[in-house]
C-alpha cells in the first residue's frame, strides 16, 4: 500500500513539474533581427546568472560587483540568480521573455545554451564570461587573467630563494591550465632555471586535499606559490601560512585572507560590464568574443601593501616595468584558447 | 621519505567514519547519509570553534549534530522501517542545503568561516583527537567481538528475529548503533574541518562519506582492519599528490588512483562476503 502511494505521489510530482515548465510545442514568436543599431528606450534591464552565491568572495562576487556597477552608473534595473545546469535554460529563457535586454552569463558553462537561445530572443543580447560562441546578439569575454599570472611568476621567479615556484590547482580544465601556463612563463622570465611544480587536487570544494596539496608543493621546496582551488582557498592559504611561505591570492583580491599573500591576481568586471551595458543601451552591440585585460582594466595585478619586507624594491621594479609593457602593447602574454 | 603522521592526520576522517559504519552496519543498518552527517559535523565544528574560540565546543558541537542528525536518520529508517538508501539521501541532500544555505547567511553578513582556533599538540603533528582515533578503534573492535552488548548488537544485523526471542529490543540496539555511529561520524566531520584546515567550505567532504562507506566493505566489517584500510587510501591519496608532476601520465590517473586501488582490493578481498545477514532490512515486529 504504502508503495503505491510513493508510486503515486511520485507521478503527481512529475506531472506538476512539467506543467510549471516552458509550454511544449508551442510556437515560439521570432521576431526579425533588430539586434544591432536600436538604441534603447526607458530603463536598461540587465540579469546575471551566475553559478555560485554571489557571497561567495570568489568568481561570482567578481560577477556581482560588475552587475552592481551596471546598475549604479546606468541607472539600470538589475536581476541576478545562481543557475546551475539544470536551471541553466529556464533561466535564460525567463529573463529573455521577461524582457530583459542584456542577460550575462558568469561562466563558460552558459556560452554554448545562451548562443542557442539568442536565436530565439532578438530583442535580447546574451554575453557569458567564457567561451568561444557567439551569434548576432549574443558573444562572450575572454578575461584575460594570464596577464596578472604572468606577472605573479615573474615576481615569484624573481624572490624565490630555493628556486622552485608552484601552482595549486583544484579541478584540471583549460582555463586554469592557461593561467599556469603563463605563469610558469612569467617566472621561467625572471629566472630561467627555475623550476615550477604543478599540482591540481581534481575537486571545488575540497580544502583539507587543497591543503595536502599545497603542503607537498612546499615539501618539495617551493617558497611562493599561486592558486586556483576556488572554495577550497582556505586550505592552501592555511598550508602558507603554516609553513610560513609566501602566496598570490586569484582572482578575487585575496590580499586580506592571510598575512602570506604578497599580491593577488584579480578580476574586475566592473569595467568591461558596464562599457557593454553602454553598447547595448546605445545599440552598437556586434556579438563576438571579446578579448578584455589589463589595458581595458579588467585584470590587474594587485600588490599588497602589508607585504612588507618579503618584495625586494628590485623585484616590485623589475614586475612594474614589465606590466608597463604589457599596458604599452610590447609584452604579449602566451595564452591558450579553449 | 613518507610523512606518516601526514597521511594518518589526513586519512583520520575517513578511519573516523569507516569505524562508526562498521558498528552502524554489523547492528544491520546501512548509513547512506553518512557524507551528510559529516558535512554538518563538519560546519558545527568551524561555526562553534570560531564563536566560542574554543576547539573542544567546536569538537562536541560536531559530535552532538552528528548524534541529532543520525538518530533522526535513525528514527526513520529504525522506527518507521523507511527504505534506508531514501532516507540516506535524504539526509545527504538536507545536510548539503542546510550547510550551504546556513554559509551563504553568513558569508552574506561578511563572516568567513575560516580561521578557527586549532586543537592543541601533545606531540608534534599529534593531538588529541588524532590520538582518540586509535583507542576508540580499539574500544568499537573489542566492544563488538568481545561483549554481551556486542554479541547482541551483531545479532541485530545477523538474524533479528532471535535477538528478539532471546528478549532484546532490536530498534533499541540499532537505535543504539547509529547513535555510535553518528558520534564517529561527527568525530570525522569535526576533524577535517577543524582538525586538519580550521575552516568550512560547501561540500568540503567531497564525497569522503561515501568513501567510508566503502571502506566499512574493504575492511571486512573489522574496525581495525577499517582503520587499515582508510591508511592505506591515505597513503594512495598522498602518494598521487606526491607523484604529480613526476611523470608523463596524465594528472586524472593520479587523481583516479586510490579509487582504483581501492577497487581492486575490493575485488580480491570481496570474496567469500562477510556482510551482516540482516543488511539493510527495516526489521518489524509483527512479521
Amino acid at each position: 500500500m504504502m508503495r503505491v502511494w510513493m508510486w503515486a505521489i511520485l507521478c503527481l510530482m512529475v506531472l506538476v513539474g512539467c506543467t510549471g515548465g516552458a509550454p511544449e510545442g508551442k510556437e515560439v514568436k521570432v521576431e526579425p533581427n533588430v539586434g544591432g543599431g536600436k538604441p534603447i528606450e526607458g530603463t536598461l534591464k540587465v540579469a546575471l546568472l551566475t553559478p555560485g552565491n554571489v557571497n561567495d568572495s570568489g568568481w561570482s562576487a567578481i560577477a556581482y560587483r560588475g552587475l552592481k556597477a551596471i546598475e549604479k552608473e546606468l541607472g539600470a534595473e538589475v536581476a541576478n540568480k545562481v543557475a546551475t545546469d539544470a536551471s541553466t535554460n529556464d533561466d535564460l529563457r525567463s529573463y529573455a521573455q521577461d524582457g530583459f535586454h542584456l542577460v550575462l552569463g558568469h561562466g563558460f558553462e552558459y556560452n554554448a545554451p545562451a548562443v542557442a537561445m539568442a536565436k530565439e530572443f532578438p530583442n535580447t543580447t546574451f554575453v557569458t564570461s567564457s567561451g568561444g560562441e557567439f551569434g548576432p546578439n549574443a558573444g562572450a569575454f575572454r578575461f584575460y587573467m594570464e596577464q596578472a599570472f604572468y606577472l605573479a611568476g615573474m615576481m615569484a621567479g624573481r624572490l624565490t630563494t630555493t628556486g622552485k615556484v608552484a601552482m595549486i590547482g583544484g579541478p584540471d580544465v583549460p582555463s586554469i591550465r592557461s593561467t599556469f601556463k603563463a605563469f610558469a612563463a612569467g617566472a621561467k622570465a625572471a629566472k630561467p632555471d627555475v623550476v615550477v611544480i604543478e599540482k591540481f587536487t581534481g575537486k571545488n570544494d575540497d580544502v583539507a586535499a587543497a591543503k595536502q596539496a599545497t603542503l607537498q608543493a612546499i615539501a618539495e621546496g617551493a617558497d611562493f606559490l599561486i592558486h586556483q582551488t576556488n572554495n577550497a582557498a582556505p586550505g592552501f592559504f592555511g598550508a602558507c601560512e603554516e609553513k610560513k611561505v609566501y602566496c598570490f591570492g586569484a582572482n578575487e583580491n585575496q590580499n586580506d585572507m592571510s598575512p602570506q599573500v604578497i599580491a593577488s591576481a584579480v578580476i574586475n568586471a566592473e569595467a568591461p560590464f558596464v562599457s557593454l551595458a553602454k553598447e547595448i543601451k546605445e545599440g552598437k552591440y556586434v556579438g563576438g568574443i571579446r578579448l578584455v585585460g589589463m589595458v581595458e582594466g579588467a585584470v590587474e595585478f594587485v600588490k599588497n601593501p602589508k607585504a612588507g619586507a618579503a618584495v625586494t624594491a628590485e623585484a616590485q621594479a623589475f614586475v612594474d616595468g614589465a606590466a608597463d609593457r604589457i599596458l604599452a602593447g610590447e609584452l604579449v602574454v602566451p595564452k591558450d584558447e579553449f | 621519505m613518507i610523512p606518516l603522521l601526514l597521511i594518518a592526520q589526513y586519512s583520520a576522517p575517513l578511519a573516523f567514519a569507516a569505524t562508526g559504519e562498521t558498528i552502524g552496519q554489523k547492528s544491520g543498518v546501512l548509513n547512506i547519509g553518512l557524507e551528510g552527517i559529516m558535512l554538518l559535523a563538519a560546519y558545527a565544528s568551524v561555526s562553534v570553534g570560531l564563536a566560542t574560540g574554543s576547539p573542544w565546543m567546536g569538537m562536541l558541537a560536531a559530535i552532538a549534530c552528528a548524534i541529532a542528525l543520525s538518530l533522526i536518520q535513525g528514527f526513520f529508517t529504525i522506527i518507521l522501517a523507511t527504505d534506508q538508501v531514501v532516507a540516506g539521501t535524504a539526509v545527504n541532500l538536507f545536510a548539503l542545503g542546510l550547510t550551504g544555505t546556513l554559509f551563504a547567511l553568513g558569508a552574506a553578513k561578511g563572516e568567513s568561516l575560516s580561521g578557527a582556533p586549532r586543537l592543541p599538540e601533545m606531540l608534534p603533528g599529534v593531538d588529541p583527537v588524532l590520538l582518540l582515533l586509535p583507542i576508540l578503534v580499539g574500544c568499537a573492535a573489542w566492544g563488538l567481538t568481545k561483549t554481551a552488548f556486542g554479541l547482541a548488537l551483531r545479532a541485530a544485523g545477523e538474524y533479528p528475529a532471535a535477538v528478539e526471542s532471546a528478549g532484546f529490543s532490536v530498534t533499541k540496539l540499532r537505535l543504539i548503533a547509529q547513535g555510535l555511529n553518528g558520534l564517529f561520524a561527527g568525530l570525522g566531520g569535526g576533524y577535517l574541518a577543524l582538525g586538519l584546515v580550521q575552516a568550512f567550505a560547501e561540500n568540503m567532504t567531497s564525497g569522503r562519506g561515501f568513501v567510508a562507506i566503502a571502506l566499512v566493505t574493504f575492511g571486512r566489517w573489522k574496525p581495525w582492519w577499517a582503520l587499515g584500510a582508510s591508511l592505506l587510501i591515505g597513503a594512495l591519496e598522498w602518494a598521487q599528490v606526491a607523484m604529480q608532476g613526476k611523470s608523463p601520465l596524465p594528472i586524472q590517473f593520479f587523481t583516479a588512483l586510490p579509487y582504483l586501488v581501492a577497487l581492486i582490493v575490493l575485488v580480491i578481498a570481496g570474496k567469500g562476503t562477510m556482510a551482516p545477514g540482516a543488511l539493510g532490512l527495516a526489521y518489524r515486529r509483527e512479521k
